[in-house]
């Protein structure tokens, strides 16, 4: 056994006695006071989390939450709705196109990049009554992206 | 005449809800009660002792501040113990300065057997070395195991911990001071 080992007791005992002198040297009513005047002057507000807010500014940020989040909604649900109803009218008027024009258009939509779907609609094509299933499907896939 | 009543003392509990009602006395109360404690605590936990006295300011203002937290797990002393460790943790990381654990102060002392004084400090300056090398938690559990000589279940409630737990980090750090030792 190393000479220097210590046994359980007197590890407790040294232990014990560890920080001893600082706690003898404390000023007990000094600190008390000078933590009780901290207390008093530093507002309390500053430690505190959203717990510790008062009712009223609780209820103020929760009404901003609550709108921030409905204009997002509102927001993501208008654009969505305005494509559709873009789409729907310029289904509507697709008829009047001529040839041309629809490759025009499906150039456009498609950034000047026609897909091998694209590329399907061939120049006889009159019309959308003439287009194919296949052709209608690349059509509308290109216009809603 | 009859015999002066004894005088009940407050508990902690009672002293806590005084102040959470506003009463600034019931707060230098807990204080009185318990800032040498925390003091020593901190003291074996490393902090330099020109530094204890503001680390148990700040650890009482801390405490008072979140005794919304503090749901009577523990005694408040422990509670109180444990937020010491924290802001003891903190001051070191803000501190980049390297720590000194003041040595044999004891040797000074003029009553009693100087021989039995030096062979003291020099134990006392090992053993507070040893502690400062081992991890938080196994120094945490040490210290309010050996040195404020709390059961296993009250520092197992107090680090969110199991009391098997407790004493594992215990046995760990016991081993590792027995190995520490030159």
């Amino acid at each position: 056994m190393n000479s220097h080992e210590w046994p359980d007791a007197k590890l407790q005992e040294v232990a014990q006695r560890l920080g001893a002198r600082a706690a003898q040297r404390l000023d007990v009513e000094r600190t008390a006071q000078a933590v009780v005047a901290r207390l008093r002057t530093e507002p309390r507000a500053a430690v505190r989390g959203l717990g510790g807010m008062r009712p009223w500014v609780r209820i103020a940020a929760a009404l901003v939450t609550v709108v921030a989040a409905g204009v997002i909604v509102r927001s993501i649900r208008l654009d969505h709705t305005t494509t559709t109803a873009l789409t729907t009218a310029a289904g509507a008027e697709l008829n009047d196109l001529s040839a041309d024009q629809l490759r025009q258009l499906l150039q456009a939509v498609g950034g000047g990049q026609p897909s091998v779907e694209q590329e399907t609609v061939s120049s006889q094509d009159v019309g959308l009554e003439d287009l194919s299933a296949r052709e209608l499907q690349a059509l509308l896939q290109s216009m809603e992206g | 005449m009859t015999p002066a009543e004894p005088v009940a003392v407050p508990t902690d509990a009672a002293l806590i809800a005084a102040w959470q009602g506003g009463d600034e006395q019931a707060a230098a109360e807990l204080v009185r009660r318990h800032a040498r404690a925390l003091a020593q605590f901190l003291g074996g936990a490393g902090a330099p002792e020109a530094e204890v006295d503001d680390l148990v300011q700040e650890t009482l203002i801390r405490a008072f501040r979140g005794l919304a937290q503090f749901r009577g797990q523990c005694r408040f002393r422990t509670w109180l113990l444990v937020i010491g460790g924290n802001a003891l943790k903190d001051a070191h990381r803000r501190s980049s300065r390297a720590r000194v654990v003041p040595l044999g102060e004891n040797l000074r002392a003029t009553d009693g057997d100087p021989h039995e004084w030096a062979v003291a400090g020099e134990a006392e300056a090992r053993l507070a070395a040893g502690v400062a090398r081992l991890p938080r938690m196994q120094r945490e559990v040490f210290l309010l195991r050996a040195q404020q000589g709390l059961e296993y279940e009250e520092i197992a409630a107090a680090l969110g911990t199991t009391p098997g737990a407790a004493r594992v980090h215990y046995h760990h750090a016991v081993t590792r001071l027995k190995e520490d030792a030159p």
